[in-house]
């Protein structure tokens, strides 16, 4: 097995990819496995938005258009990681982190189907209408997954123990801007209370 | 100008606690990237309707999620802020040497410098309320189109030269 990996890793396309000295090469692909992680993650998420409600303004079928580019965006990502695999596959084979991204992208990408199929496969739904709770569940899915796989992403190049003290601290920083979030949201939303006085008379009709 | 931007852009402080703490520079890293998610998904998908992708959406709508994007790029702001300021703590050059002396990096300004202008052209040609009043299924004028397409083609000339910097450093 590990002459296999080692095979692939030192092939002729993994060598020029790594090793050219032009920008063509490593991070280009680099870049376009980020576009491809903004488009998949950053579309599918204004779906999930709306299916959870945050932007109710958004009519829910017309999103179902933005699926093509979802797709390509994935699709983008997956030739490009693979390529990046390749690039280092025998160190990466033994990255605990690395098997953590590529669960965390096979669950958000179920989580996707299911959230697809269950917000736009009723033909009669209506489109200001709140999406189902199994919608919901399945889009809260996959945005904590797709954002466990961006930071296995981010991760996989770090020492263990970074990654751990990295993990924890992005867990942390995560949670406290939800709590600002809520807070704000809640805030914005509190409306001045309107003080009725009526008179014993008017009270009594 | 040259003793003010050395002074200025050096922050010993950000480098010695990047340096101190190794998660920090993780943590900013993966804040960068959930910036950029929301940038996509918002200033992205706004040109995308523009341009006609999910048409039957009307444009006021998808305008609520341009505070998304507006929040994404704080977030890359912010982060990206931290890298360079705190670049002594990953190479041994000064912030101002890196901007003077990193093709990519300065490409990344001119592009973030490009989608400002293009976003004031938005403003300053009545395209934002022109598109504003864009129903269902209606075609965004040929100008907005323009700006839209400019517009992605910008932030992903971001995205693309933010990842050619370390071939710079």
């Amino acid at each position: 097995m590990q002459a296999f990996l080692e095979s692939i890793e030192n092939s002729g396309f993994a060598t020029y990819i790594r090793e050219t000295p032009s920008v063509l090469g490593y991070s280009t692909v680099l870049a376009l496995h980020t576009f491809g992680m903004a488009f998949l993650v950053g579309l599918s998420g204004v779906i999930a938005l709306r299916v959870l409600g945050v932007v109710p303004e958004l009519p829910l079928k017309p999103l179902k258009s933005l699926m093509p580019i979802v797709i390509i965006g994935f699709w983008v990502n997956a030739i490009t990681g693979v390529i990046l695999t390749s690039l280092a596959i025998v160190s990466l084979s033994r990255n605990w982190d690395f098997y953590v991204k590529l669960a965390s992208i096979v669950v958000a990408i179920v989580a996707l189907t299911k959230m697809r199929r269950y917000a736009f496969d009723d033909p009669n739904a209506r489109d200001d209408a709140p999406a189902s709770p199994e919608a919901k569940r399945w889009a809260k899915t996959m945005l904590f997954f797709w954002g466990l796989a961006v930071l296995g992403g981010r991760l996989t190049a770090y020492a263990t123990y970074i990654r751990i003290q990295s993990a924890e601290a992005v867990v942390v920083a995560i949670v406290l801007l939800l709590i600002l979030a809520r807070y704000l949201v809640r805030r914005s939303h509190r409306r001045p209370a309107v003080v009725h006085r009526t008179s014993p008379v008017e009270a009594r009709g | 100008m040259e003793h003010f931007l050395r002074t200025w852009l050096e922050w010993p402080s950000v480098a010695a606690f990047i340096a101190r703490y190794t998660w920090a520079w993780p943590l900013g890293e993966t804040f960068h990237f959930f910036g950029i998610i929301l940038l996509i998904g918002g200033v992205g998908m706004f040109d995308l309707r523009l341009l006609g992708v999910a048409k039957q959406l009307p444009v006021s709508a998808v305008r609520r999620l341009l505070p998304w994007g507006v929040t994404g790029f704080l977030i890359c702001v912010v982060t990206g802020l931290m890298f360079v300021t705190a670049v002594r703590a990953n190479v041994p050059s000064s912030p101002y040497d890196v901007i003077k002396s990193n093709p990519w990096l300065q490409m990344k300004f001119v592009f973030i410098g490009l989608a400002g202008v293009n976003l004031l052209a938005f403003y300053v040609t009545g395209m934002n309320r022109k598109v504003d009043e864009l129903g269902p299924g209606a075609s965004a004028p040929a100008l907005a189109k323009v700006i839209a397409v400019a517009s992605l083609f910008f932030w992903l000339g971001v995205i693309y030269f933010g990842r050619l910097i370390p071939e710079g450093l």
